[in-house]
């Protein structure tokens, strides 16, 4: 224990035996909270960017550069919103993103690999982990939820394309397939075939984008970066409103055990002692 | 009261006993008796599908051809073929896609702009991935309106499937082992550096006193104890990690990759095979099913616009095939190795099987009467929005020449014969 933990024991006037079981505590609510985050997390990402992260031939260079960390952003934002509001932890938004990328891999390797035979190569996740880093460090440094979604917020959308091509580039070499040019990603989703995904379902290269001197995906890395300043923010809101403790239906006695005696405390059980009290 | 909990938990223990006992059984089919009978019979009629082999091993190709026709009568609530892509129906990827083709044109992508009324070859090459027995289908998907499966037919794939390799070599000449495979250690390796890094940060926080004591310190204004001085040259560091490793590794892979393309998604146009300058026109009078019989009768008008007498071979609609067996030509069309349960035992009834002479225009009646059609579950007729049938009707000459012609028209569900 360091001494800057000791003085937080201190400040929150716990003995060494209730220490103890606060950390008891801790330990049991990481592991519910890391489900909750995992699973919050991988269902909103899979209703709202699916595809674009299930399958290596849809990883484009506009919709998924885009879209992507759109959708990741909310949930990093409002779970960092609910660690930072409520215990200064700057944890959230790399639990989200780290939780849904273990998440992924478990969902990849064991139902569509396991179950339905596609090959790895056809089922890679991408992942946001290095923009939730940044964002989270972003906020340390700043202790600020805006000055972290103006900066926090473009550098995580900008991170996003390039961080993925490191390993994904290997992806888009050209070969030649049935006399026509064709990228080894287009070649593995057509080899291996989804009967209920034909292959005009794909939402991928529409526009003009392709117009900026074939740099398609740094226009679409700068609008990501423009639209996650603005999810961060609506989902930090979000996530600040979820976490308020006048939500919580806490009785006295749970309100003093928990140490809500101050004024978020006081506000947050005004309803419960009325109704204790009638 | 204690004979009660005995009897709860004596058919708990049965319950769970079967679930244990149940084991999970791979589906047989995927779909293909799901859609719609007015799609099934009104859109994409199916013909001469043939497979090269029903046993192959991992790493063998089968090839799937055939023809397709575009019923004129093309239901109002399916959206047009406009924009298609030639797939298979298949459990997975158990066999994997080698080449397909639509009238000669490579369909790796989707083929825009078929033409209602005609007619148009494909094939299919797959090869054995997973040992196993599969139903291999051919399928059209159609871009608004959803896939139309083509007849199945079951094939053994033996071997071992650690045997399957799937090569390719790139435009720059690089060789790539194997599809299944390439990439994917680079992706992990890097997610898992991207994953230390991660949960060096979340235990960097999370070996501290954590939920009520920060929260308290928090209440009580003590900011400045939970996130530190030290805290901020870790997060300074991390943040300066992270930039660095990305920029770095995304400058190496850009000088590692300079040839890249991106995703492919153009569509392409594949013409219709020629329309037949000569043939029957047929005019559908009136059509029933005869829900107690499993019987479809139809009364159609024929006029032979041909200069060679013409019989009534077969019918065929959502891949069934009636086939009229005093029809000679008809009968030897067939091929040996379609699937069975495809062809009607009783085949098609004609009243009326002389030859139709040239010019001539005669009212015949037709009877095709199978189990196949409650199978297949082609006799929603009662519930449909659509109550409308269609089909193909093949006739043949002396010399065994065929030609086809559709046939369409309401259809009315009767529990007794009205024709």
């Amino acid at each position: 224990m360091t001494a800057n933990d000791r003085a937080i024991l201190d400040v929150a006037e716990m003995s060494p035996k209730i220490a103890k079981w606060s950390r008891t505590f801790d330990i049991l609510i990481i592991i519910i909270a890391a489900f909750l985050v995992w699973s919050v997390s991988h269902i909103h990402f899979l209703l709202l960017a699916g595809d674009w992260d299930f399958f290596i031939d849809w990883k484009d260079r506009q919709y998924w550069v885009l879209i992507t960390p759109v959708v990741t952003v909310m949930m990093a934002a409002a779970f960092q919103s609910i660690f930072w509001t409520l215990f200064r932890l700057p944890v959230g938004a790399t639990a989200s993103l780290l939780l849904l990328l273990v998440g992924a891999w478990i969902v990849r390797y064991h139902a569509w690999h396991g179950l339905d035979y596609f090959p790895l190569s056809l089922v890679v996740p991408a992942t946001g982990l290095t923009g939730a880093l940044v964002l989270d460090a972003v906020l340390v440094l700043t202790r600020s939820w805006v000055v972290t979604g103006v900066f926090g917020g473009m550098l995580y959308g900008l991170l996003f394309f390039p961080s993925n091509w490191i390993y994904l580039a290997p992806y888009f070499q050209p070969v030649q397939h049935m006399g026509g040019l064709s990228s080894v990603a287009d070649l593995i989703g057509y080899t291996f075939p989804r009967s209920g995904t034909p292959e005009y379902i794909r939402i991928i290269e529409r526009g003009t984008l392709r117009s900026f001197e074939d740099s398609a995906e740094w226009v679409s890395a700068f609008f990501s970066g423009f639209v996650c300043i603005f999810m961060y923010m609506i989902w930090w809101k979000i996530g600040n409103w979820a976490c308020s403790p006048k939500y919580l239906p806490t009785s006295l006695r749970f309100r003093e055990l928990y140490g809500a005696t101050g004024k978020a405390g006081e506000e947050s059980g005004k309803e419960n002692l009325k109704t204790s009290a009638a | 009261m204690i004979g009660l909990f005995r009897r709860i938990t004596l058919i708990g223990l049965t319950g769970i006993g079967l679930l244990l006992v149940m084991s999970p059984r791979p589906a047989a089919a995927h779909g293909e008796r799901a859609t719609e009978p007015y799609i099934r019979t009104r859109t994409v009629q199916w013909y001469d599908v043939t497979w090269s082999t029903d046993a192959l091993k991992v790493n063998e190709a089968v090839t799937v051809k055939g023809k397709f026709h575009l019923l004129e009568d093309w239901p109002n609530a399916v959206s047009k073929p406009e924009l298609v892509f030639l797939s298979n129906g298949s459990p997975g990827a158990v066999l994997t896609r080698v080449e397909s083709y639509i009238d000669g044109v490579p369909a790796q992508q989707s083929i825009r702009g078929l033409v209602i009324g005609r007619d148009y070859e494909f094939k299919l090459v797959m090869k054995g991935r997973v040992p196993g027995h599969w139903h291999l289908h051919p399928v059209l998907n159609i871009h608004g309106a959803g896939a139309v499966v083509g007849p199945g037919k079951w094939l053994t794939v033996s071997g071992s499937e650690a045997d399957f390799k799937q090569p390719v070599t790139t435009l720059q000449g690089k060789k790539i082992d194997d599809l299944q495979t390439f990439g994917v250690a680079r992706v992990q390796e890097w997610q898992l550096g991207f994953g230390f890094i991660a949960v060096a940060w979340l235990l960097w926080w999370l070996r501290r006193p954590l939920i009520i004591s920060r929260w308290l310190a928090l209440q009580k204004g003590r900011e400045d104890l939970l996130v530190t001085r030290t805290d901020d040259k870790v997060a300074a560091g991390l943040l300066v990690l992270v930039l660095v490793v990305v920029i770095v590794g995304f400058t190496r892979t850009t000088d590692a990759f300079p040839n890249v393309v991106p995703l492919q998604s153009g569509s392409l146009y594949a013409p219709p095979l020629p329309k037949p300058k000569e043939g029957v026109t047929v005019k559908l009078r009136r059509a029933e099913y005869d829900v107690p019989g499993r019987s479809m009768r139809m009364s159609i008008e024929m006029t032979n616009n041909l200069n060679r007498p013409v019989s009534v071979g077969e019918f065929t609609t959502a891949n069934l095939r009636f086939i009229n067996k005093k029809s000679p030509a008809a009968v030897a069309a067939v091929d040996p190795s379609y699937p069975k349960e495809l062809i009607a035992t009783n085949g098609l009834v004609v009243d009326r099987n002389e030859p139709l002479a040239p010019g001539e225009t005669r009212l015949v009646k037709l009877e095709a009467t199978d189990a196949a059609w409650d199978v297949e579950r082609l006799v929603s007729f009662l519930s449909n929005v659509d109550s409308r049938t269609g089909g193909l009707l093949f006739f043949y000459d002396a010399k065994g020449n065929r030609y086809i012609s559709d046939v369409y028209g309401p259809i009315i569900p009767v529990f007794k014969k009205t024709i």
